[in-house]
């Protein structure tokens, strides 16, 4: 154990501490030509280059972008159209009917990354807290239990598509065994309600581990006294979750929570590899519609996909806030106390 | 080798003044113990004169070179942290290496400058530990090693006992002054603890408020402090301090009583505070002090008693053996007047 | 429902063994089933010849069919249990027309025999299709795209770990005019996901002619502000008199960096190491659209290139993404630690 790390450890290592020792002449000599200044800019200097060129800048000149028409790609040589290309996504003739939307791929995938949303975020939780629940009993072999359910979360989000497309397909393993017990195979790729749901329980399957261990690390900071002193009050136990175990437990609960919305509403790579946003466009999420947009479809239209793109990204700022302000609100409390 | 000057050195930070204009010689080879209550900047007086802050104003000289522009490292002192500061990842002998290293000293001699401190500080058998394993009394030779293997002109320890047990500090004391007078280096030693102060200083350096509020040898300390903040901060227990009126060569305190001032000397009439180390004072039946016992901290070989004076006024005294005394009896008390000092209305030293 | 409740907030198993336990065994049986079921499933089925894995319904672990060396015959022939008027037997077929298989007694190959396929099944053993696994490396491009994932991830975590690092230490232990600022921007953008800038950030690696190269999927990922805030963060417990301590002894503030601050830091280094192996590995998206030329793939994106043609070869995708798993495997067993610690500590992903 020790001898694999120290050995990854080494690998590592051994190249940064051999750049470090060359750097170490010329970097003395600019500290004496430029002082502390001058060093703290080496150090910032090539973090906020990569940083600046591929995090902010498209930030700033995503929102240009999403002004601009055409199917050039740089930014200096498009056609500027105002808010042509959100008006594009927006528009609808009849709002009770999608298919009467100029972008009615736009509003089928906002429509499934919405009912994606609420239904995959809410199973996840309720999953999550069940098995934090369970392993925070006195449990023998905790670490293999927590493995048992962490594991899937490391795997790539291409092989997780791919395993459960292999166990779902037609002829897989779970249609044998459904054979076997007597009932019909179901084709559940290819059946719009089963792949949907399919989507869903892939996508928590592959990350309950994650956002158990998160409320397992709130519930074990709560003191143990607590519960010891609830017992000696004779409280009931369905009392002492909702008065004791959940507020507690609460600060861990929002993170995981407002986390899960954030990456519910990109859902792109598992879906994706499992059923492609098929079939039709049953599964097709908001990520893929950008993706497929701004490049690969035949008809590219960068503009519009940046236009889509911004109103995810506000989406998603929203609930950074909110996370944010909850952080915060949670901090307060914890001072008062 | 070893002469530093400090010119008019001031310090603020934001609005905050720290220092307030400090001027002071310290000599080559001489141990001198800053001293002062928490927070009077004598940290921030020894990381200036270490390099590690600049200063708002004023020059620092050494050996008569203005070094106050140079970075800490060109400036050839070395400094003991309170938190020893020791680089928790390398071994005892790397930290000791490590400044050597930095100047490109060649390894036969880094290797003999090491041996030579750890003989000196008996930590041999540490060499090859990390400092994560040490106790906190080893930890402290290894932080002043790391200072002796450098041959700075100047050692500046910052607090170094203060995270020692009372037993060890006091060995640790001794042991820095023998250290001291093997090296022959000049040594600032930084503390609040005037006890430390008083058994290992060539010269004290009293500090208060970001000032400088005397400077001699320990006794002339004790024996005649400048002002009632030295009166008060130098000697343990704390000297008696009376204000009263000066008439006719004694003072007259509030509660009534008379005390004489020593003679020899011109007291103006006025108020005065007049100050007893409690060491001085000495049972006399019909004394001039006289107290109600409060408390009596019987400690063998000498008795300090503690006494109420009336009109507010408390009363210190040691009193040799271990008299025979009840709480609540009225004990007389009388002194030497030429053992008195006598502070004017300023603060000042009048006698 | 409150029984359930009730028997979760239990911090201790009761003494009576009530229904609530069964859940709780339920729970957990299934969940060894189902989190580790597909993943082995995968592992079983990688190892089956085309043949059987077109078979349904499935079995559980590969077989090979056995083959015999006949007298007079060139290529080894399969082997069949047979079984009709004439007994039961084990016969080689030479050849097979329609219904009817020409098959002959391996002891006594002079002699052929008519028999009806329905009549026969084949012979086998358990038994490994290593060809699942050599052959992609061998015939398609496979080594190519697992040589450019390790690339991509190796330099990307090396460039991660030391950009991520100097920024931090710049952040943290000194003080300069703007560095509030760029505090705030790094936390502000923390959570920023790639999907929001996909298109612009498109235009700007295609304008630095890195569209189709792995420095064009490698640099976007690599200035992360998770990873500048991690370290930050932590490099704040390091106390500073140890770096005054050090200049004290002749360092330069880059030997302050790595050879005092680097080295405190290792635990903070470690669990970003790790996280940014598992990231760069799996990443999808973006190399997905960076990368179009099949020579500049990574083992992902060949992979879902392989399973997205016409005819899926299901043998050669399954064995091939068992490969894909492998090293994700192996840092889970042997870092599990860190990585738990990390999350629970840190929130990261
Ligand atoms: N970096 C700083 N910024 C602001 N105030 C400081 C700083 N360093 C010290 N101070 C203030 O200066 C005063 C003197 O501090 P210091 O020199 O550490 O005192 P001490 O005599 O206990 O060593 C204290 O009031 C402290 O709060
Ligand atoms: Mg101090």
């Amino acid at each position: 154990m020790t001898g694999v790390k120290g050995m990854l450890g080494a690998v590592v290592t051994a190249p940064l501490v051999a750049l470090a020792r060359v750097l170490e002449v010329p970097l003395r000599l600019w500290q004496r030509l430029t002082g502390q200044g001058g060093m703290v800019a080496f150090f910032l200097l090539p973090n906020m280059a990569i940083f600046t060129l591929f995090v902010l800048l498209p930030l700033v000149i995503n929102i240009a972008y999403s002004m601009t028409t055409g199917a050039a790609l740089f930014l200096p040589e498009r056609t500027y159209v105002g808010a042509a290309q959100y008006e594009r996504l927006l528009r609808c003739t009849d709002y009770t009917n999608l298919m009467t939307c100029q972008e009615d791929q736009f509003w089928i995938a906002l429509r499934n990354t919405g009912t994606f949303v609420v239904l995959q975020v809410t199973l996840l939780i309720v999953a999550a807290t069940i098995t934090a629940l369970i392993l925070n009993r006195a449990l023998r072999a905790l670490s293999f239990w927590r493995a048992v359910f962490f594991f899937p979360v490391l795997l790539s989000p291409v092989v997780v598509g791919l395993i459960w497309r292999w166990i779902l397909d037609r002829n897989g393993v779970l249609n044998a065994a459904l054979v076997g017990m007597g009932m019909d195979p179901v084709n559940w790729l290819l059946e719009r309600n089963y792949a949907f749901s399919a989507a869903i329980g892939v996508t928590i399957w592959a990350h309950l581990g994650f956002f158990a261990l998160i409320l397992l690390a709130g519930l074990q900071a709560i003191p143990r006294d607590l519960y010891e002193a609830a017992e000696m009050d004779g409280t009931k136990p369905a009392r002492v979750f909702w008065r004791i175990t959940l507020p507690l437990l609460m600060p861990n609960m929002l993170v995981v929570i407002v986390l899960a919305l954030i990456r519910a509403v990109q859902v792109f790579d598992e879906a994706y590899v499992l059923t492609g946003g098929g079939p039709g466009t049953a599964t097709l999420f908001l990520t893929q519609y950008i993706y497929e947009v701004g490049f690969a479809s035949l008809l590219k239209n960068p503009g519009l996909a940046a236009a889509a793109s911004i109103l995810m990204g506000g989406v998603l700022i929203v609930l950074t806030l909110l996370q944010l302000a909850l952080g915060k609100r949670n901090e307060r409390k914890g001072r008062l106390k | 080798m070893g002469r530093i000057q400090l010119h008019d050195i001031r310090k603020s930070f934001g609005a905050v003044d720290v220092l307030k204009g400090i001027d002071l010689t310290i000599n080559e080879g001489e141990l001198v113990v800053f001293v002062g209550p928490s927070g009077c900047g004598k940290s921030t007086l020894l990381r200036m004169i270490a390099g590690l802050d600049k200063p708002s104003s004023g020059r620092i000289e050494i050996d008569g070179v203005d070094v106050t522009p140079r970075s800490a490292a060109d400036r050839g002192l070395a400094m003991v942290f309170q938190s020893y500061a020791l680089y928790p990842h390398m071994t005892v002998r790397a930290n000791m290496a490590f400044g050597l290293q930095n100047t490109n000293m060649p390894k036969p001699e880094i290797d003999a400058r090491i041996s030579e401190a750890a003989r000196m500080l008996e930590i041999e058998p540490l060499l090859d530990r990390r400092p994560g394993q040490l106790s906190g009394g080893q930890r402290q030779r290894v932080a002043i090693g790391r200072a002796i293997v450098r041959r700075p002109t100047a050692f500046l320890l910052d607090e170094p006992l203060s995270n020692l047990d009372a037993e060890l500090r006091v060995s640790m004391r001794a042991e820095l002054s023998a250290l001291h007078d093997r090296l022959g280096a000049t040594m600032i030693h930084v503390t609040h603890d005037q006890v430390e102060a008083m058994t290992m200083a060539d010269r004290i350096v009293v500090l208060r408020a970001g000032k400088v509020e005397q400077v001699d040898t320990p006794l002339n300390l004790f024996n005649r402090p400048a002002n009632l903040f030295v009166a008060g901060f130098i000697g343990a227990p704390g000297m008696n301090l009376w204000a009263g009126q000066a008439k006719d060569g004694a003072v007259q305190l509030d509660s009534g009583a008379r005390l004489p001032l020593p003679s020899g000397v011109t007291v103006p009439e006025g108020s005065v505070t007049l100050g007893i180390r409690p060491q001085h004072l000495r049972p006399m039946a019909g004394g001039p002090v006289r107290a109600e016992v409060r408390l009596i901290e019987a400690l063998g070989p000498e008795s300090v008693v503690h006494g109420d004076m009336g009109a507010g006024g408390t009363l210190l005294a040691v009193l040799a053996g271990q008299p025979d005394l009840a709480r609540g009896t009225v004990i007389e008390l009388g002194y030497d007047p030429q053992m008195a000092h006598v502070f004017g209305a300023d603060g000042q030293r009048l006698a | 429902m409150s029984r359930a409740l009730a028997f979760l907030t239990r911090r201790k198993g009761g003494d009576a063994w009530d229904w609530t336990d069964v859940f709780t065994f339920l729970w957990l049986g299934s969940a060894v089933f189902i989190m580790f079921g597909p993943a082995l499933w995968l592992v079983l089925s990688s190892f089956k010849s085309p043949a059987q894995l077109a078979e349904f319904p499935p079995t559980l672990l590969p077989y090979e069919a056995q083959t015999v060396v006949v007298e007079g015959f060139d290529r080894p022939l399969p082997l069949f249990s047979v079984t009709d008027e004439a007994g039961t037997r084990t016969l080689a077929e030479v050849r097979r027309v329609g219904t009817v298989a020409q098959m002959v007694d391996p002891e006594n190959p002079g002699e052929v025999q008519r028999v009806n396929i329905a009549n026969r099944t084949p012979v086998r053993e358990v038994g490994f299709s290593w060809g699942n696994y050599l052959d992609p490396f061998l015939r398609f491009d496979f080594l190519n795209y697992t040589k450019n994932s390790i690339f991509v991830t190796g330099v990307a975590t090396l460039i991660t770990l030391l950009t991520n690092s100097m920024a931090a230490f710049a952040l943290s232990k000194y003080e300069f005019r703007g560095r509030g600022f760029v505090v705030v921007l790094i936390i502000a953008t923390l959570m920023i996901p790639l999907s929001v800038i996909l298109v612009p950030l498109y235009s700007i690696v295609s304008g630095v002619g890195l569209i189709n190269s792995l420095w064009g999927v490698i640099l976007p990922t690599v200035a992360t502000p998770t990873g500048v805030f991690l370290l930050r963060q932590y490099m704040l417990t390091i106390p500073d008199e140890l770096l005054e301590a050090a200049r004290m002894d002749h360092a330069s503030e880059w030997q302050i960096y790595w050879r005092i601050v680097l080295p405190l830091t290792a635990p903070a280094l470690a669990v970003l190491a790790i996280f940014s192996v598992v990231w760069r590995w799996n990443d999808f998206l973006w190399p997905l659209i960076v990368l179009s030329r099949q020579e500049v793939y990574t083992l992902q994106v060949g992979l879902n290139a392989y399973a997205g043609e016409l005819n899926v070869q299901w043998h050669y995708l399954l064995a091939m993404t068992v490969i894909t798993m492998i090293p994700v495997v192996l840092v889970f067993i042997f870092l599990q630690r860190f990585i738990t610690a990390g999350i629970a500590g840190t929130g990261l992903k």
